[in-house]
């Protein structure tokens, strides 16, 4: 037992984060991911251009697919091979909702994991990975006898990603408000367990500011050109249209690799001009000031008010166009996830709310939201919000969360191990992983 | 290796030989220490040890001019000092977890040293004991209405699965088989059922083990106000705050009033005792004449009489007539505004009397107790009066005969100090005479009457 004092003990365990931007991987133990693996894969059809068939030279995992399934389709995994463009390229998700969809795609991308990132046998490492909270039993089972069966894991645990948030901000209580790429949720937690009937989801997470910024893109007029298309590019003054040429001889891509290409530069967008104010008024945000952005074909402007307008969107979904007030922003959903909780457990949700989530790096959604959730908190409670300074541990909150679980040395007797899985068959999952 | 056996040069033996040291490293040392050479001269007499330890050092040496840096002393850090003992390797072992129902394997690094203990995080596995019941327990006794059997194991089962985590079972419960519950049913079905088997299987020589009671229906009381506590609007708890003011701002005012009320009072008591006094004593006139003292007698009278007068207003209490709850032996505390003398001249009253100081505060006793008090105070404050009085009278008596010698002035009997002897035992009743009768002339009166006769005599003789 290494480092008795910590309580840890290393058993080599892996710690895989699924999300819907990227997957993250690593040893557990370690304080970050070894390898983050976006969730977008390029997909190639192959009964199209059969000639291709075997060309080694493409970074792809069609040799751990072999035996699986005849390889018809060729898969582009982690950012340099889906950044090349190439003819009839699919950008495809594997993930919906916050749970595996197309488990064709994940397994390739495990194997690209294992070969790539983690480069050792899966049979040695005991694996953890994380969940949604809402996840199905079915695909739970699933996944588990995927892991024990084709990777011949160990043992292996499924941790729901608001717990392993929580775990790693030093909370066994708390509420975990996670807002990632697809959506923002509100999970309560109590003594590690996922309150399942508390949680509340809203889909306004950072897949949606990028649409809202595309959108506010159309009406200016303002045209983003992805660098992949940009072959060379001048001065240019504010506000003057880009004088930008053409990459020769690009491939025909498809729309939807475009797209993410597109969005890909929206985010860069979204991360260095977007920002939250305390308190929304027409009057302050005008008073602010603007800030400029170039984009990659050279164009660039100031923007000013849509800064703030923007992302107030995530806490007063009102002002959206066209969604109306269906959905709840950020203070809300906490707010009533907490509501939904036994009455004994509120003080203690209110006063370890934990903030984590890609999303939440916007500049000043932490203020914004304390101001929120303050109007709502009963005056005889304590608010106190807990959100990780660094935007590594933000981001990857529920992976140290892992990291840290997998390497307790009590933890080590919750593992589903090799033989349970044999003998009680893949229902185990549901007994052993609450 | 710098520890208490080191320190004490105990030799350690067996344990030493294992030791890498830093002779087996780099040889015997190859000057050893000349045995017997003297460590330095011996200071000598009348030579302060600071001072000479600065001149010489142990090593005879003079000390440097500049300072230099001593790689062992100092604020610096010092190097890393390696261990001298042999490494401890550490191997990827497998394991079995003795928690763990199943002897599955994993592998850890682990000090060969350590290789057969058992794995050190086992003991922290602790569960908690859920009672079970057999299917007989169950027909006789366990049945209740709204539960049937099949529920019932369900919520067992959830029981050991969350050891006892009621709010997560509550979370948990298979909504699709069975109606929704609320934790307080969870709880209430699982207690009662603790107690009614904790009950059976007592045996009767043997004392019973933990009771659970649980009381569901105060417990959904309690939520129930709980909630209606959160969800107050910030209306209602504006007024809260508002009246919560208001209440404050009563108290205060009520507070004010009462304090008035006593400043009246002390007046008109003051007021009353001076008008009493003028009264008594009318030749002001006269007083001046005789300021022959150190102190005007007026004061003097002051200082007599009123603090008799004062008693007269008694020793005031805490009054706790303010809201909320108190308690009765309050009323008995003795305000500080008494000062140490007299109230420990009433403790050693009280004493003498054989009462205790802080009696049982029944409703009849307190009062009685805090009037034998002020009476109490009344009696040392007269026999304060009482010997200035006499103080002052020999004081005359002794000028007066400077004044002129030869004559002596005789006192009358009626002011003779041995007709007012405060050594003479007094019953308290006598005390309590005084006092009662406070509203017609008393002795005190007459003491002051009679001490403006002598004076008047006096003054006459003169």
């Amino acid at each position: 037992m290494s480092g008795g004092v910590y309580g840890g003990d290393e058993v080599g365990a892996l710690v895989f984060d699924l999300g819907h931007y990227s997957l993250r991987a690593g040893y557990a133990g370690e304080e970050a991911p070894k390898s983050e693996i976006p969730a977008t894969v390029g997909v190639l059809e192959e009964a199209t251009t059969a000639a291709q068939i075997g060309t080694p030279m493409e970074v792809d995992s069609a040799a751990g697919n072999k035996d699986a399934a005849a390889p018809k389709r060729k898969y582009y995994i982690d950012t340099n091979a889906l950044h090349v463009p190439k003819k009839d390229v699919e950008a495809v998700s594997y993930m919906k909702d916050g749970m595996i969809d197309d488990w064709d795609l994940f397994e390739n991308v495990l194997n690209y994991a294992y070969s790539q990132c983690i480069k050792s046998d899966s049979e040695l490492h005991p694996v953890l990975m994380s969940e949604a909270p809402w996840n199905h039993r079915g695909r739970r089972e699933k996944l588990t006898e995927l892991m024990f069966e084709k990777y011949n894991v160990p043992a292996f645990f499924l941790v729901k990603n608001a717990v392993l948030a929580a775990f790693a901000n030093g909370r066994s209580t708390a509420l975990v408000l996670d807002s990632g790429a697809t959506h923002t949720s509100a999970v309560p937690v109590h003594d590690g367990y996922v309150l399942t009937q508390g949680i509340v989801k809203s889909p306004l997470g950072g897949d949606f500011l990028t649409a809202q910024c595309r959108q506010f893109f159309a009406q200016n007029d303002i045209e983003v050109i992805p660098p992949y298309m940009i072959g060379g590019k001048e001065a240019v003054k504010d506000y003057e249209k880009a004088k930008w040429t053409r990459r020769p001889n690009l491939p025909e891509v498809t729309k939807s690799w475009h797209d993410y290409m597109v969005n890909e530069v929206v985010q860069d967008f979204q991360q260095s001009i977007l920002q939250c104010v305390d308190e929304y008024s027409e009057e302050t945000i005008s008073q602010m000031p603007s800030v400029p952005y170039e984009f990659p074909n050279g164009y660039h402007q100031d923007f000013g008010s849509e800064r703030f307008k923007i992302p107030e969107c995530l806490f007063d979904p009102s002002n959206i166009k066209g969604v109306g007030s269906t959905m709840l922003g950020m203070g809300n959903v906490a707010h009533n996830a907490v509501s939904m909780c036994d009455a004994d457990l509120r003080p203690n949700l209110y006063g370890n709310v934990v903030v984590t989530g890609g999303n939440t790096l916007l500049q000043g959604v932490p203020e914004r939201l304390n101001r929120d959730l303050s109007r709502k908190t009963p005056p005889n409670m304590r608010l106190k919000l807990i959100s990780a300074q660094g935007s590594s541990e933000r981001r990857f909150g529920a992976w140290i969360g892992g990291s840290i679980l997998g390497s307790l040395g009590s933890f080590q007797q919750m593992w589903i191990s090799k033989q349970e899985y044999e003998e009680g068959g893949r229902s185990q999952v549901d007994r052993k992983c609450p | 290796m710098s520890d208490v056996l080191d320190i004490l040069e105990v030799d350690r033996g067996g344990a030493a030989s294992s030791e890498i040291n830093r002779e087996k490293i780099i040889g015997p040392q190859r000057v050893a220490k000349r045995p017997g050479a003297p460590r330095g001269s011996r200071r000598p007499e009348g030579i302060n040890r600071e001072l000479y330890a600065l001149l010489y050092s142990d090593n005879k040496e003079h000390p440097p001019l500049f300072p230099t840096e001593d790689v062992n002393k100092g604020y610096k850090q010092t190097k890393a000092k390696l261990g001298m003992r042999r490494v401890r390797p550490w191997r990827w072992t497998p394991f079995t977890n003795p928690a763990r129902s199943d002897s599955a394997v994993l592998h850890h690094w682990r000090r060969v040293a350590d290789e057969d203990k058992e794995y050190a995080f086992a003991k922290f596995n602790k569960k908690v004991d859920v009672v079970s019941f057999t299917d007989q327990e169950y027909q006789r006794h366990l049945q209740a209405d709204g539960w049937s059997k099949a529920e019932t194991e369900h919520l067992f089962d959830l029981c050991r699965r969350f050891d006892l985590r009621f709010i997560v079972m509550q979370d948990r419960w298979d909504r699709a088989k069975y109606a929704d519950r609320s934790v307080e049913d969870l709880k209430g079905r699982y207690y009662s059922i603790c107690s009614t088997l904790n009950k059976l299987r007592a045996e009767p020589g043997l004392p019973q083990t933990k009771e659970f009671v649980y009381d569901a229906a105060h417990e959904r009381r309690r939520k129930q106000q709980l909630k209606r506590l959160f969800s107050r609007s910030p209306k209602q708890i504006e007024e809260e705050q508002h009246l919560l003011a208001e209440l404050r701002k009563i108290e205060a005012r009520k507070r004010e009033r009462e304090r008035k009320t006593q400043d009246l009072q002390k007046l008109i008591n003051s007021a009353d005792t001076e008008h009493r006094r003028l009264h008594k004593t009318p030749g002001t006139v006269k007083k001046k004449v005789v300021h022959v003292g150190n102190k005007p007698p007026r004061d003097r009278l002051d200082s007599a009489s009123s603090g008799a007068g004062d008693a007269g207003g008694s020793i005031k209490f805490p009054d706790l007539r303010g809201s909320g709850v108190s308690l009765r032996s309050q009323r008995m505390k003795l305000p500080a505004s008494i000062g140490q003398k007299k109230a420990k001249a009433i403790e050693q009253l009280v004493q003498e009397l054989g009462i205790e100081m802080s009696p049982m505060p029944t409703e009849e006793i307190s009062s009685q107790f805090n009037e034998l008090r002020n009476d109490m105070l009344l009696l040392y404050e007269l026999k304060m009066g009482l010997s200035s009085c006499e103080f002052e009278l020999q004081t005359l008596k002794h000028q007066y005969e400077a004044l002129a010698p030869g004559k002596t002035l005789d006192i009358p009997s009626s002011i003779a100090p041995s007709g007012l002897d405060i050594n003479r035992p007094k019953t308290i009743s006598q005390v309590l005479d005084i006092h009662s009768s406070q509203g017609t002339p008393t002795r005190k009166r007459k003491a002051a009457l009679e001490q403006s006769k002598v004076l008047h005599k006096i003054k006459a003789r003169t």
